[in-house]
């Protein structure tokens, strides 16, 4: 699948000049994504909103297929600012298309950089035919479906796209292709006629198949829905160029992006999202959040990296592929999670950096001080079996302790109500006015929710006095970084050890 | 104690540093041999620990301090 390195260009620009991209990200992890782009792409340019981070970089697909804490990467084409609302629903579509639809030339110009961009060879002559009949299979069967379950796929979407957070998950796009097939299966069955009839090789270079995805949010919502608005570019595309809608596998997909902070079109550079990762097998946690977490580890050469909750794995697994100059430490007591990551292991050929342990979190049979990094996701709820999560904590936190070397790094992964113990043990620790002063800190500042709606260009948030400092003596905050995990959203905290200043 | 072909004596032999073979061997049982099923011994307590699969199991039961 990898193209040699390429600098792609655009239309007027030279080969040697970057080219625009964006990349979605789940929500907190857009400041990981925008470092990453710069260390790992030299990227220039970055500018970071919410669910989104647009660069320029000059980079081939194997670099870019790289990036680990992004959700999908997209060429873009056009970004403008929000297109004025007005309540004329003929009006707005008609400003949709002038800002979508170009001339034909324009399309072929990107559709050659893009194809450079994969090597990739279409098939010669059967493909228009091909196309024309899954078309007209699949009008066929949208056809027949109810008219019910129509209105309740389009609820689904438009309920989502109408939130007022315009942060993205990798489940949107899903979604969106079941949506787009009610919308283009319209537009597409007046098109095998088309081109059944016609010379094969002649077809060749027109009978190109696209899919729109749209997704809009905000005012815009409010008078127009993402199908009528991706039919009616679709409609206009193939008015303008020839080309037909395939839903299940077109030659270009263009996406379009419309909200109160931007109007955007890209094309997705690769068929699946970054997040999936062909290394690994089963997953477990999110592959980004897990990434994301590994990268505030100061994992350096030769250092000593613990998970001692690993489960399937899926920390070691992000860490050992990206510094894999240091050893990784696993340990869990469930034997069936330790099968999964050993099968993990094995499938990412890792089995020399990763090491295995059946072993309690709470009694941890390794030296004190031999590790340079704990890394942990910590389970929540109901994964664990042990009824009082709260109670545990602090056991497991003086292990996890315990086995860091002065200058380690402590990262955990909590979940909201984790952290309410976590400050709840703040709350319960007596202690001088000093401390009296830091517990008052703490709860004056907690953390915020992810702050969805505006920038999320910061990252780091204090969170006054740690608790762990209290009880474990040396463990010195470093930073919250909150993240969204799809459904729930969660906080990664890192720590560093230091000396204990006092006694305990 | 490995069961495996690789001939190592009971202890270092003196200037073990500078026999090539000898170190030659045990980075072969260090680094490239991995136990698949077996058991870790504790040279204090002398408890054992199975390995199964190429995972040794640590845990302690409930008694053990």
């Amino acid at each position: 699948e990898e193209a040699p390195p390429h600098r792609p260009a655009l239309v007027k620009m030279s080969a040697a000049e970057p080219v625009w991209f964006f990349c979605t990200a789940g929500r907190g992890l857009e400041p990981f994504l925008a470092r990453e782009v710069r260390a790992r792409l030299g990227a220039t340019e970055v500018d970071c909103v919410s669910g989104k981070v647009f660069f320029r970089a000059a980079a081939g697909p194997g670099e870019l297929r790289k990036l680990r804490s992004g959700e999908r990467l997209f060429l873009l084409l056009k970004k403008h600012s929000p297109l004025p609302v007005s309540g004329n629903k003929g009006k707005m579509l008609h400003e949709i298309k002038s800002f979508v639809v170009e001339e034909p030339k324009y399309w072929l110009a990107i559709i050659s950089v893009w194809k450079k961009f994969h090597g990739r060879k279409r098939k010669t002559g059967d493909v228009s035919r091909e196309n024309v009949l899954a078309l007209k299979r699949k009008s066929e069967e949208t056809n027949t479906a109810s008219k019910r379950q129509k209105m309740e796929q389009v609820r689904a979407i438009v309920s989502e796209e109408c939130q007022v957070e315009a942060g993205e998950t990798s489940v949107a796009p899903e979604r969106m292709s079941g949506q787009e097939s009610w919308t283009e299966s319209k537009t597409s069955s007046e098109f095998p006629s088309k081109g059944t009839g016609d010379n094969p090789t002649a077809n060749e270079k027109f009978s190109f198949s696209f899919r729109v995805s749209c997704r809009c949010s905000g005012a815009l919502a409010k008078i127009l829905t993402s199908q009528e608005i991706g039919r009616a570019i679709g409609i206009a595309l193939v008015k303008q160029c020839g080309w037909h809608a395939d839903l299940r596998d077109p030659d270009l997909e263009i996406f379009v992006h419309l909200n109160d902070i931007h109007s955007v079109v890209g094309i997705p550079l690769f068929r699946l999202p970054l997040a999936n990762r062909e290394y690994i097998k089963t997953a477990g946690l999110r592959s980004t959040v897990a990434w994301a977490m590994a990268s505030l580890a100061e994992i350096s050469a030769g250092a000593l990296v613990l998970d001692p909750m690993c489960g399937l794995g899926t920390i070691l697994l992000e860490a050992a592929k990206e510094w894999p100059e240091a050893c990784y430490w696993g340990a869990d007591i469930s034997d069936s999670q330790l099968e999964g990551a050993d099968g993990n292991i094995r499938t990412a050929g890792l089995v020399d950096k990763i090491e295995l342990l059946k072993a309690s979190v709470k009694a941890l049979p390794l030296p004190s001080e031999s590790f340079d990094s704990v890394i942990s996701d910590i389970p929540f709820g109901k994964k664990f079996k042990i009824t009082n999560d709260a109670q545990l904590l602090p056991d497991i936190l003086q292990e996890m302790e315990r086995v860091l070397r002065v200058g380690g790094t402590l990262v955990l992964l909590l979940s909201q109500d984790l952290r309410r113990h976590v400050d709840g043990l703040t709350r319960c620790a007596g202690g001088d006015s000093a401390e009296a002063a830091a517990d008052g800190d703490s709860e004056a500042a907690p953390a915020q929710a992810p702050d969805v709606g505006g920038n999320s260009s910061s990252s780091a948030r204090r969170v006054g006095e740690s608790v762990l400092s209290r009880h474990f003596g040396s463990l010195v905050p470093e930073g919250v970084y909150a993240v969204s995990l799809g459904k729930t959203d969660a906080f990664i905290h890192k720590y560093r050890k230091v000396l204990a200043a006092g006694n305990w | 104690k490995l069961g495996h072909p690789s001939e190592l004596p009971p202890e270092p032999v003196p200037d073990y540093e500078g026999d090539e073979e000898f170190l030659r061997r045990v980075h072969h049982v260090l680094l490239e041999v991995e136990v698949l099923e077996g058991a870790l011994r504790c040279p204090d307590s002398g408890r054992r620990f199975p390995i199964s699969r190429g995972v040794p199991n640590m845990l302690l039961t409930e008694d053990e301090p």
